[in-house]
C-alpha cells in the first residue's frame, strides 16, 4: 500500500510520466481525476451552489491538514491556501518535484466549474511556493475583473489563459 | 534483522484523507488503459526507488528497521488489520484487511485488478540492489502477505 499520506508523491511521479507523453496525456488525466472528484463535490454544487463548495472545502481543509482560509459570501467563495500540504509534501521529497505540479488543481476543479456554470479564477502566485488563491464566482463579469489581480493565472482543459 | 525504532524519512501526522486511494485507483485504471501495465509498473518502481530512497538505502546497508517502522506507522494511521512477525530469517507482514483496498471498494465498488501492484512493484524496487528480496503474495480481496528475506 502506498499510504494515503504519500499519494501526492506518487501523483508527482504520475505527472512526470504523463508530461513525457505530451500535453494531451496530461490534460486527459486531469479530466479523468475531475470525473473521479465529481462523486465528492458535484451534488453539493448542484444542490447548494457556492454554499455546497464551502461545505466541501471546509471538510477538505480538516481532512487534508490544510492551512487555508475560506471566505464565503453570496457573490463568491475564496480559498486562500497559506500552506498547501500537497505541494509541501512534493517539495519535501527525495524525488524531484514536477515543475508544473500546481497545474493539476485547476486541471480537476476547472472542468467541474465549467460543467456547473461557475467561473474560477485560480492564482497560483508562484509554482515553487505552497500557497495560492482561488476565487469562484457565479457572475462571469466579476470573475473577469478578478483575473486582473492575479500574479500567475492558471488555466485548465478547455479554458486556456495567457 | 532488527526491529528496533529507526528514523523515518516521511513521518506524517494529523488527519488522514483515505479518498486519495480512490484517486490512486482512477490513476491506475487510466495509465493501464492508455499506456499499458508496464508503464504503470515503471511509475511504481520509480516511487520505490526515488521517493523511498531512504528506505532503499537502509536495505542496501542491510537495515530493515525503517521499512518495518514505515509499515507499522502507516497501517496504524489507516487502521489496517495486520501484524508483523520479525524472525531470524525473515520478516512477515500479514495484512488481513487492507485499508486502501477496502476504502476504494466502498467508495466506487470497483477496485482495479492492478491496484495491489502498487505494493508489489514498490516493494521490489525498494529492495533492488539490496541483500533482501521483498515478495508480495495477494492472499485474497484486500489481504496480502509481504515477506522480507535475505536473497539466496
Amino acid at each position: 500500500m502506498i499510504p494515503s499520506d504519500h499519494f501526492t508523491r506518487f501523483y508527482n511521479e504520475v505527472f512526470k510520466f504523463l508530461e513525457s507523453q505530451g500535453e494531451e496525456a496530461l490534460e486527459a488525466y486531469w479530466l479523468a481525476i475531475s470525473k473521479n472528484q465529481e462523486r465528492h463535490i458535484l451534488e453539493l454544487i448542484e444542490t447548494q451552489g457556492l454554499a455546497g463548495m464551502y461545505e466541501y472545502w471546509s471538510h477538505i481543509k480538516i481532512e487534508e491538514n490544510c492551512d487555508m482560509d475560506l471566505d464565503f459570501n453570496e457573490d463568491r467563495l475564496e480559498l486562500r491556501m497559506n500552506v498547501c500540504p500537497s505541494l509541501s509534501k512534493v517539495m519535501d521529497n527525495d524525488a524531484a518535484p514536477m515543475e508544473r505540479y500546481c497545474d493539476h488543481c485547476a486541471g480537476w476543479i476547472g472542468p467541474i466549474m465549467d460543467k456547473t456554470g461557475y467561473h474560477m479564477v485560480y492564482d497560483v502566485i508562484d509554482r515553487k511556493k505552497p500557497q495560492c488563491v482561488t476565487r469562484i464566482f457565479k457572475d462571469p463579469a466579476k470573475a473577469r475583473a478578478a483575473e486582473k489581480d492575479a500574479k500567475l493565472l492558471m488555466g485548465w482543459p478547455g479554458h486556456k489563459v495567457g | 534483522m532488527a526491529s528496533q525504532e529507526s528514523p523515518m524519512r516521511y513521518e506524517e501526522d494529523g488527519n488522514v484523507h483515505l479518498d486519495f486511494h480512490g484517486a490512486a485507483n482512477t490513476t491506475i485504471d487510466f495509465i493501464v488503459e492508455r499506456f499499458g501495465v508496464e508503464a504503470m509498473d515503471e511509475i511504481f518502481r520509480k516511487v520505490g526507488r526515488d521517493v523511498y530512497v531512504s528506505i532503499r538505502n537502509d536495505l542496501i546497508a542491510g537495515d530493515t528497521r525503517q521499512l518495518v517502522r514505515h509499515w507499522r506507522h502507516f497501517f496504524d494511521r489507516e487502521s489496517g488489520d495486520y501484524d508483523i512477525e520479525v524472525g531470524d530469517d525473515q520478516i512477515v507482514l500479514t495484512v488481513r484487511r487492507c485499508p486502501a483496498w477496502h476504502h476504494v471498494k466502498g467508495l466506487v465498488g470497483h477496485v482495479s485488478p492492478h491496484f495491489c501492484d502498487q505494493t508489489s512493484r514498490t516493494n521490489e524496487a525498494m529492495a533492488e540492489g539490496s541483500p533482501y528480496a521483498i515478495d508480495t503474495e495477494i492472499t485474497g480481496e484486500g489481504s496480502c502477505r509481504q515477506v522480507i528475506r535475505r536473497r539466496a
